[in-house]
């Protein structure tokens, strides 16, 4: 079962991984940010050594982005931010695991003081025809 | 190159078998046997294939592993030098091939790996699939699916897992975890309605391949000749089950003259032979729900009584949400579609099946047998809303805009 899990969070300055420039980040003591990076280091590794992470990618500030919307019969362009949103999509990983279980399970490990961590799944070609 | 291709999914079981039974560690003799195919393919062209291709294999893939035991001290594997100093007792007529087919599909489905590595191994290593060819069928990119199969060896040498029968007493829980592998191979190939004619591996074939090569190497195992029914019956459908357009056709709305007939005949008779013999399991009870479909000329003379009956057995022996939700239409289809909602009203409580839009879909398509349009489609709406699947969510969509 494939899922992607969608990194929303605001970095100042914007700069990965994202922790490192949260504030509510940096107040944690110093060893429970230690633990926090250690287990996500952890995370990744696992996922990986479990042939579980098919990709993810971190993304570039939102002042960097593009819009194209739709006036006129043609596309218009514009500067992002594309909203004035408190979080952004910072970033994402692609995973295919045993069971929802274990896709929430992972997700919640990605999780971290301001930032939303969104489970989604990924539609499939598939389907039941009974 | 195609008869090359033949030869070598033919053979590289049986050559990791023999391999195995004088190596026993899976990573080894994969990759000696790796490097033998490649061996094969640079020489076989040229001199042509061997008479014995099997034998030519062995004997180029245990000089590989003795090249490397030798350079390799310092790992040492005591057994690995033991065999090297007797390369001659590798032979391929020991013993037959069945239990080395067996022993594979064992070693493959060790209880200290996960499912989907299980899934993996087999398909590289009973199945002799290349792992590209694993990784497309799967979706998944080619790095992935190496991951999986080195951790799963990993897995197996740190578990300590021999190229041996299991004893008496694991016999049937071992039995039990290759079946399923087999069955969740067939399910992923199956279910697919677009990209599978694009790739070169058909899941579902591939599935059925392995399940005839075990039924053959324990010919007796009741549940191993239900599955292969089963997935026989099931396939039979599958010309059946995409419109042209790709789209997901229900088996209501399916066109039964392009049902392979010798598919449900093989499944059929096959399941004729099995079911008086005693121990009845799920794969056998899915089996002969498939075929009373099978021999239903038309969706509405399906015998509903019949297989709301083998649902009660199968709901007994193999109890679960999945097995409810069938039983339930099968209910309202032989009884009344009120018997079938009140089956469902216990999952509305289960946390699991809150969000599982299979769910809903039966409640929708129960509440518009009963003739509650309104009802139906708020349920058609929410199962919907919750698939993953892009054809029964289309399906789905479709009914809602009625």
């Amino acid at each position: 079962m494939k899922y992607v899990i969608l990194i929303h969070s605001n970095p100042q300055p914007w700069g990965h991984p994202t922790s490192d420039y949260l504030a509510a980040h940096q107040a944690l003591p110093d060893d429970v940010r230690k633990r926090l990076n250690a287990e996500f280091e952890q995370v990744m590794t696992e996922l990986q050594a479990n042939g579980e992470l098919l990709g993810g990618e971190a993304l570039g500030d939102p002042a960097g982005a593009r819009l194209y919307r739709w006036r006129d019969g043609e596309p218009l362009a514009s500067d992002g931010p594309y909203s004035e949103a408190k979080e952004h999509l910072a970033g994402f990983f692609l995973i295919d695991v045993d069971s929802k279980a274990r896709a929430e399970e992972v997700a919640a490990r990605f999780s971290g003081p301001d930032e939303t961590v969104e489970l989604r799944p990924m539609m499939w070609p598939g389907g039941d025809d009974q | 190159m195609k008869a090359l291709d033949d030869v070598w999914r033919r053979e590289a079981p049986h050559v990791l078998g023999a391999l195995l039974r004088k190596y026993s560690d899976l990573g080894d003799c994969e990759e000696a046997l790796q490097e033998a195919a490649e061996a094969a393919a640079a020489q076989w062209p040229v001199d042509g294939i061997p008479d014995s291709p099997r034998g030519w294999l062995i004997t180029v893939a245990s000089r590989r592993l003795i090249d490397r035991a030798r350079a390799d001290t310092a790992r040492a594997r005591r057994e690995t030098l033991d065999a090297a100093q007797r390369p001659e007792a590798v032979d391929d007529r020991t013993v037959p091939d069945h239990d080395d087919t067996l022993r594979l599909f064992f070693l493959c489905c060790h209880p200290a790996l996960t499912r989907p590595s299980q899934v993996a191994l087999c398909l590289r290593s009973v199945a002799g699939l290349g792992v590209e060819q694993i990784a497309a069928a799967y979706l998944v990119p080619a790095r992935t699916m190496t991951q999986r199969l080195t951790r799963a060896r990993t897995a197996l040498r740190q578990a300590g897992a021999q190229f041996v029968m299991p004893s008496e007493q694991e016999l049937p829980d071992r039995v039990a975890a290759v079946i399923d592998v087999c069955h969740l191979v067939f399910t992923e190939g199956y279910a697919r309605t677009s990209g599978e004619a694009l790739l070169d591996v058909q899941l579902a074939e591939e599935a059925i391949r392995l399940v005839r090569q075990l039924h053959a190497a324990l010919p007796d195992h009741a549940e191993v000749a239900g599955a292969l029914a089963l997935m026989l019956l099931t396939h039979a459908r599958s010309p059946a089950r995409v419109d042209p357009t790709g789209d997901l056709v229900p088996l209501a709305a399916q066109d039964r003259a392009l049902w392979r007939r010798d598919l449900i005949t093989e499944g059929v008779e096959l399941l004729e032979r099995t079911l008086p013999r005693g121990h009845v399991g799920r794969f056998q009870l899915q089996a002969a729900i498939a075929a009373v479909h099978a021999e239903a000329a038309t969706y509405e003379q399906t015998d509903w009584l019949q297989i709301s009956v083998v649902y009660d057995m199968l709901s007994r022996v193999a109890p679960g949400p999945a097995v409810t939700l069938n039983h339930a239409v099968a209910v309202a289809m032989a009884h009344e579609p009120a018997a079938g909602l009140a089956m469902l009203d216990p999952l509305l409580d289960d946390p699991a099946m809150q969000r599982h839009h299979r769910l809903y879909a039966v409640r929708a398509h129960l509440l518009d047998l009963n003739g509650e349009p309104d009802a139906a489609a708020e349920q058609y709406r929410i199962a919907a809303r919750l698939t993953s699947s892009l054809p029964e969510q289309r399906y789905l969509n479709r009914k809602l805009a009625r």
